[in-house]
């Protein structure tokens, strides 16, 4: 049996069938049948693995017909992972279609280079100055742009392997930070990513180097070698930092867990796992650094929690803390449940994603806030949508605005 | 009928996407929650999902006039494969029928489709100070016409019985069809043969539930949760034992053994006393914080006569839901410990319960297996967990000794085999044996009165 389907099925093999993961999954909550559940999922891997089912569309439809939020594994009892099963299975597929889709192959190569990723972002400025572009990213951008661009965010946690190590770093104003910004950032809210240059800024000196894409996309899409060569060039890029922030959730979570993808790697593990353990995210870093709002707002905020922040770092007392110092704050139902964007699941399911987003976009509005933070590009660019479905009634912004 | 018109047929009846019939969601509706192996798959040859009573009713009576075996679907949370379709045809999934149709706040009773989830039609009345006492552990997502199907038994079974103490009347529709309503709002009602009750428990052979009535109780006002230590399940036992003989009644009594202790503490980081083999998780209700109070020192007062190492009682709501969300997650945290499990669920009266626990030990000794036990020690219902690898044909062999002898253990001390999982298709062996031949006779002469050609559920119970 091919390897990856076997650790597939050894991630899968505590699943009881129970059920739990039916009520959590935001996918089945808007498609209720077997298959989109955790539990259904779990079944394909073992199914395949036993041999009681062939590969083919269906299967295929399936086992990405997932968000990979991790929503399941977090309620499951047994803390089954089914996300992770799911990036095994995929690439189980991928491998025996001969490699990734052409899309994916295009969007691999698209973030793969600094180039057309920095050109993504003049482009998208140019735009902006001409006053083509609203703050809404996939409004007036030509339709195939954003296709291609807006993978910073893909997959879950699941693609991180587990919730990241709280990192010991050593805080303190003389430390050298860099800044790391991620694709998303760079080509979709280069104003979110300057405010957080200043507030990094403003507590000490800091570098913002030019750095690749962390690799998460490549990595959840079957490109797991070019996955490592970005992380080497980001290790080698980051060496003389002491710190490096990151406002990206996804970037983050990818970067906390370069580590354990050089584990058997003797040239490179201690140069891996050094860095890993210097990644914070910012608002983790703003609190662990005291920082303080210059003035607090007469605005209400609500936080969405992205899946890569709360499950995949375990990052969720932060970003409130840093909310209830700047304005009055306002907790949402279901906070922490995916917003549907997912990296290209949007793309790929256009109709459950807005669906899921429908109930995110309720939940929002029940809480009659003004803005709607989050911290992640990915994120933010669904929660843009759904300020613009709300007729206005809310905004949606990056923490590093707000605060 | 060939089958392309037959799909038209059911595609017209329920709607286009509410016929399955791809790979992967016959796949999908192949399994339930029992420790039957997934592979070979018994799959459906389509899966159908009414929404109304009326839809129902005419895919029965296309299936039986074609001779299509169905297969009644809740939540597949069932642990006796009671959801499985043996022989294929359809999976008759009810999980969309949602509603809850009346709540009667004045005759305490609330209507309900059968594919509403048991916690939300809890919480539902909840909101309005009724209470539905039945909580099986899978609550969160059982259906409810699957827990009058299976006639579901929860926590809350020692003091407020089980699923069928609260159904009043249940509309179902027949093999071929036809729709019947049974019971109703009249408290007392003796006009005929009791056949809510026959449905109950019916397993899904019978007929279809698409409504069901149920009877409330005020919600009790207060409610206090304790989680006790003992060193070995004797002493456990003999500390509920001795409250109920004392008229303490809890309002449930959990007990689990030091193998499930561990299992459930490695998930969710509990920190257990040096010297634990055993916990009990003890539920009190009553009108005021005074009633809470006066039990939980009657119930000390007998557990540190039955040797409690540990005697703590949660102080508010969130520690109330933590004790509580250990119980619930016991069963699979246990399974996981293992590359298989056959989980059993036996009931023995309830003095037994002790001696049930020995013989289940020195069974597991015998046979060289780990067979961790919890259950409702209050009303005598054990789950004890076969823990194995089936893949070693040495081990399975022994595995299948150790269930047998379990079962002989339990009717050995007057138990039964069941005690709310069902028959299903893990324990129809074990039917003749705890029946006796007149008792499997009746029930297959109920069986061909009302489904003559054998369609419904076909391979469950005999
Ligand atoms: C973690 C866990 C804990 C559990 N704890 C308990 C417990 O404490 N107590 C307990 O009693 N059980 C327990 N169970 C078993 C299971 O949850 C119950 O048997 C439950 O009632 C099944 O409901 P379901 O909706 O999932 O039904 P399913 O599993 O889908 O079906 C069960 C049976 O009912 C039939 N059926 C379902 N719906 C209908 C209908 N509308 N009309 C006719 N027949 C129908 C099916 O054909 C099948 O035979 C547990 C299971 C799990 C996984
Ligand atoms: S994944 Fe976990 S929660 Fe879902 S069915 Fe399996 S054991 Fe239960
Ligand atoms: S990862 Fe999210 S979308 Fe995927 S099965 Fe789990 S809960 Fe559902």
């Amino acid at each position: 049996m091919n390897d990856l389907l076997k650790e597939a099925k050894d991630l899968v093999a505590g699943c009881d069938r129970c059920g739990t993961c039916l009520t959590v999954c935001p996918l089945f909550k808007v498609r209720d049948v077997e298959r989109s559940s955790a539990r259904g999922k779990n079944a394909i891997a073992r199914g395949l693995a036993e041999g009681g089912l062939e590969p083919g569309a269906g299967v295929r439809g399936a086992v990405e017909f997932c968000l990979l939020c991790r929503a399941c594994a977090d309620s499951c009892p047994n803390k089954v992972a089914t996300d992770e099963a799911m990036i095994r299975v995929r690439q189980v597929l991928t491998d025996r279609a001969g490699g990734p889709t052409a899309k994916y192959r295009l969007v691999g190569a698209v973030l793969r280079s600094r180039a057309l990723v920095g050109l993504g972002a003049l482009s998208l400025g140019a735009l902006r100055r001409l006053g083509l572009l609203r703050f809404l990213p996939s409004a007036l951008v030509p339709k195939e742009f954003p296709r291609k661009a807006f993978l910073a965010a893909f997959a879950g946690p699941a693609a991180l392997g587990g919730e990241a190590p709280v990192s010991p770093a050593q805080l303190g104003t003389h430390a050298r930070v860099a800044y790391f910004q991620g694709c998303g950032m760079k080509l979709m809210f280069p104003d979110a990513a300057e405010a957080t240059l200043k507030l990094l800024g403003g507590l000490g000196e800091v570098t913002s180097p030019d750095n690749p894409c962390c690799g998460l996309p490549h990595l959840a899409h079957g490109m797991g070698a070019t996955f490592l060569d970005l992380a080497k060039e980001n290790i080698a890029l980051f060496e003389d930092a002491d710190l490096v922030v990151t406002d990206c959730a996804s970037c983050g979570g990818a970067l906390k867990h370069l580590a354990s993808h050089f584990r058997e790697d003797p040239l490179w593990r201690d140069r891996a796992a050094a860095f890993s353990a210097k990644v914070l995210d910012l608002t983790e870093y703003l609190v662990r650094m005291g920082y303080q709002s210059p003035e607090r707002r007469d605005r209400t905020y609500t936080f969405h929690d992205p899946c890569h922040l709360v499950r995949g770092q375990g990052i969720r007392r932060q970003p409130r803390q840093l909310l209830e110092a700047a304005g009055t704050f306002v907790d949402m139902r279901e906070s922490d449940a995916c917003c549907g964007g997912a990296g290209t699941f949007h793309m790929d399911h256009p109709e459950a994603a807005a669906q899921v987003l429908a109930r995110k976009t309720s939940n929002i509005e029940a809480t009659g806030a003004d803005v709607v933070v989050t911290a992640c590009p990915g994120c933010l660019i669904q929660l843009t949508r759904a300020a613009e479905a709300s007729g206005g009634r809310f905004k949606a912004m990056h923490i590093s605005q707000v605060i | 009928m060939p089958v392309t018109t037959l799909l038209d047929e059911l595609r017209l009846i329920v709607g286009q996407d509410h016929v399955l019939d791809g790979e992967v969601d016959r796949f999908g509706y192949s399994y339930d929650s029992s420790f039957l192996p997934l592979v070979p798959a018994r799959k459906p040859d389509l899966v159908v999902r009414p929404r109304t009573v009326q839809e129902v009713s005419r895919v029965m009576a296309l299936a039986h006039a074609a001779g299509i075996p169905v297969t009644p679907r809740g939540a597949a949370s069932g642990r006796t494969g009671g959801s499985v379709p043996l022989e294929g045809g359809i999976s008759l999934a009810l999980d969309r029928m949602t509603d809850i149709l009346e709540v009667d706040e004045a005759n305490m009773m609330v209507t309900v489709e059968p594919g509403v989830r048991t916690m939300d039609l809890h919480d539902a009345c909840a909101a309005r100070g009724l209470f539905y006492p039945p909580d099986p552990a899978s609550w969160k997502f059982s259906t409810i016409g699957g827990n009058v199907a299976e006639n579901a038994g929860g926590m809350r079974a020692v003091k407020y019985g089980v699923t069928r103490d609260y159904v009043m009347g249940l509309q179902v529709v027949l093999a071929d069809g036809a729709i019947l309503e049974t019971g109703g709002k009249a408290i007392k009602n003796v006009t005929g043969y009791d056949l809510t009750s026959l449905f109950t428990g019916s397993e899904g052979t019978l007929g279809v539930i698409t409504k069901v009535l149920l009877r409330l109780i005020p919600l009790p006002k207060q409610r206090g949760v304790l989680r006790l230590m003992f060193a070995d399940m004797e002493d456990g036992c003999a500390t509920v034992h001795r409250m109920l003989k004392e008229d303490i009644v809890p309002s449930a009594a959990e007990i689990m053994d030091d193998v499930s202790l561990e299992a459930v503490a490695r998930h969710r980081k509990m920190t257990l006393p040096a010297g634990a083999g055993c916990c009990v998780i003890i539920e009190v209700d009553g009108e005021d914080a005074a009633s809470l109070d006066g039990q939980y020192e009657r119930i000390r007062h007998v557990a540190a006569a039955c040797g409690c190492l540990e005697f703590k009682v949660a102080k508010d709501k969130a520690e109330s839901d933590e004790l509580w969300a250990v119980r619930r997650g016991l069963s699979s945290a246990v399974a996981s410990l293992a590359p298989n499990r056959l989980g059993e669920d036996i009931s023995v009266p309830r003095d037994a319960f002790p001696e049930v626990v020995r013989r289940i030990g020195a069974i597991a000794k015998k046979f060289d297996l780990l067979i961790p036990v919890f259950g409702h020690a209050g009303d005598g219902n054990l789950h004890p967990s076969v823990l194995c690898d089936m893949a070693d044909a040495g081990q399975a062999e022994r595995v299948h000794h150790a269930v047998d002898a379990i079962f002989e253990a339990a009717l050995a001390v007057g138990g039964t085999l069941t005690g709310e999982h069902g028959i299903g298709i893990t324990k129809r062996p074990y039917l003749a044996q705890a029946l006796g031949e007149t008792g499997v006779r009746t029930l297959k002469a109920i069986k061909a009165g009302l489904d003559p050609k054998g369609i419904l559920n076909p391979g469950k119970i005999w």
